[in-house]
């Protein structure tokens, strides 16, 4: 897809999670749209994958350690083929395959749980390790939030991923300063984020994480890194392209009422 | 084979000289675990993760994601306690195909050490996680053959391991009978005692005594805890007009007592007199005046089959 095409389509999708949301009557919209772009650009354009086959083992996988921004990863799924787009509106609900955060059994295309905080990354090293060992030359992409990266096992992965030279391992920090009870930067802070994972000697970049050409050109930069994992700084804003979600930690975990699905339609009219 | 870490250890290798897919994940354990061969064997199949439990289970279900069978190898408590809801959400959630050895637990592993290394809340802890199994086999030679168990067996199974200088009480080619009790002993039916792990001498010995005074046992080793063999159970509670003992090194609550007392609540009411560390905490000291010391004793035996008859 072109950058345009994917910069559309991950509008679509964020209108897709207000919609969900608003119907399933429960989740947390705000925390998908900082990582919509990185999400469209990985399953429209990215990833080696095959809906037709969701248990491909070539396949690249993809862990949304920030499990909580799953409607938005149902909604790249759906729209990708995994499943039809009505089960969408199933969400969360006991009729539904579509869990309150993701579920590898129940959900086709879904490649680990998650959903509590902090270890995606641990889990996408074993991923990497496990292709390795096959001798599988996929990647493993991991989208981990900044306020996750509170959580200690974060950096035991950190430590563990460079030591195994896992370059088959791309991680992405959905850094938009927010986490549930306020700002990132006020609650116990991390930041500086991208220092950190550097001196713990992985491959560090800096992008805008609303920017598609940056984040394709990030991951070309990342996959031409052999022998070292990768973390690509995402600067992002909770509730992006949602004028009332923006920067707005409110919508944390919010259900948008009829009429703000209105408002959102509207914002994202002529951008879909 | 006397050690319980080295008889782990041979079946792992045994095993991965035929299964590409065996993974061992050390968060620096690889001494303790006897690993060195497996690491020197199969360098590129050995994962040194560092004192990071919570890592190494993640890894784990990460590399079992991919088709990969790891085993996690540390001390019990580091592993269940430690690492408790990874085990939980992120293996056995997902029913992943990990395995997981804890040592040192129980008095017996920890022993000189103190209480942060010994650990006798490990099967309570994993029993109530759905769909992990539980194995606690009673020597190196059963952990040998239940370890090869553990591998064939699809999905997360734990091995209770202990210090590695466990009493021999089987033949080494006696096969492990995962999820049937297994036996023992069989004087006669005045009471059975129930026993897991590396205990089994004493509870061997206590039977042995019992008979010399004329009180005829059944010893049964229950050496998979989950799932319970509860036909086994009932069958022995039934014969003995349900009057019990269980042994274990292990807290007396969420163990083999406890998983006995539910089974004999549901299917056939018996007295059943728990023996293990009562909800408390032991200290250090040498292995066997340890368990002397904390109410498990062949004495401590003896007196519970002789209470619980009376009864």
């Amino acid at each position: 897809m072109t950058d345009k095409e994917l910069m559309r389509m991950a509008n679509r999708l964020r209108l897709d999670v207000v919609e969900t949301v608003h119907t399933a009557g429960d989740g947390h919209p705000g925390p998908c749209m900082s990582v919509a772009d990185l999400i469209a650009v990985l399953y429209f354009d990215e990833m080696k994958i095959d809906p037709a086959n969701p248990g491909w083992q070539e396949r690249d996988r993809f862990i949304l350690s920030k499990g909580h921004a799953c409607p938005i990863l149902y909604a790249a799924l759906a729209r990708r083929g995994y499943f039809e787009p009505e089960e969408l509106k199933k969400l969360r609900s006991l009729e539904g395959m579509l869990q309150g955060h993701p579920d590898m059994q129940k959900t086709p295309g879904i490649d680990s749980v998650s959903g509590s905080l902090g270890n995606g990354v641990a889990i996408g090293l074993g991923m990497a390790l496990g292709l390795r060992m096959q001798k599988v030359e996929s990647y493993v992409y991991v989208a981990v939030g900044d306020g996750e990266m509170d959580e200690g096992v974060v950096w035991e992965a950190a430590m563990a991923a460079p030591q195994q030279k896992a370059g088959n391992l791309i991680v992405f920090g959905d850094c938009n300063n927010e986490q549930s009870g306020g700002r990132c930067t006020e609650l116990t802070s991390l930041y500086p984020v991208a220092d950190k994972w550097e001196s713990f000697h992985w491959h560090v970049q800096t992008i805008d994480g609303h920017d598609i050409g940056q984040i394709k050109e990030a991951i070309r930069r990342a996959k031409g890194v052999k022998d070292c994992p990768s973390f690509i700084e995402m600067k992002t804003i909770k509730g992006k392209n949602i004028p009332y979600m923006e920067d707005n930690n409110a919508w944390h975990k919010k259900t948008p009422t009829a009429e703000e699905v209105e408002i959102a339609r509207r914002a994202l009219e002529g951008r879909i | 084979m006397k050690s319980t870490r080295e008889a782990a250890m041979k079946a792992i290798l045994e095993m991965a000289e035929q299964d590409s897919r065996i993974v061992v994940v050390s968060p620096d354990s690889m001494l303790a675990a006897r690993a060195v061969p497996f690491k020197e064997r199969f360098p590129e199949r050995f994962v040194e993760v560092g004192i990071a439990e919570q890592d190494a289970v993640d890894i784990a279900a990460g590399l079992a994601a991919t088709g990969m069978v790891p085993i996690v190898i540390t001390y019990a408590g580091f592993l269940t306690m430690r690492a408790c809801e990874m085990i939980r959400t992120f293996i056995a959630y997902p029913g992943l195909n990990v395995k997981l050895i804890g040592l040192n637990a129980g008095m017996l592993g920890g022993e000189r050490e103190g209480v942060t290394h010994q650990f006798y809340e490990d099967v309570g802890i994993l029993r109530s996680i759905a769909g992990v199994k539980i194995l606690a086999p009673a020597d190196g030679a059963q952990v040998y053959h239940a370890a090869k168990e553990m591998i064939k067996q699809e999905g997360p199974v734990y091995l209770r391991l202990a210090s590695g200088r466990e009493p021999v009480v089987y033949e080494e080619e006696e096969p492990f009978t995962y999820g049937r009790l297994r036996e023992l002993k069989r004087y006669g039916t005045d009471a059975v005692i129930f026993a897991s792990g590396y205990i089994m001498d004493r509870a061997l010995e206590a039977a042995g005594q019992l008979h010399k005074e004329g009180i005829e046992t059944i010893l049964a080793d229950v050496s998979t805890i989950k799932p319970i063999d509860r036909e086994g159970v009932v069958r022995l509670l039934q014969e003995t007009g349900g009057r019990a003992v269980t042994v274990e090194d292990h807290n007396i609550y969420g163990g083999l007592g406890s998983t006995v007392c539910e089974v004999a609540c549901e299917e056939s009411p018996a007295k059943v007199i728990r023996l293990g560390l009562k909800d408390q905490y032991a200290r250090s000291g040498a292995a066997k005046e340890l368990l002397d010391a904390y109410g498990l004793s062949v004495e401590d035996i003896v007196n519970a089959v002789k209470r619980v008859r009376e009864s």
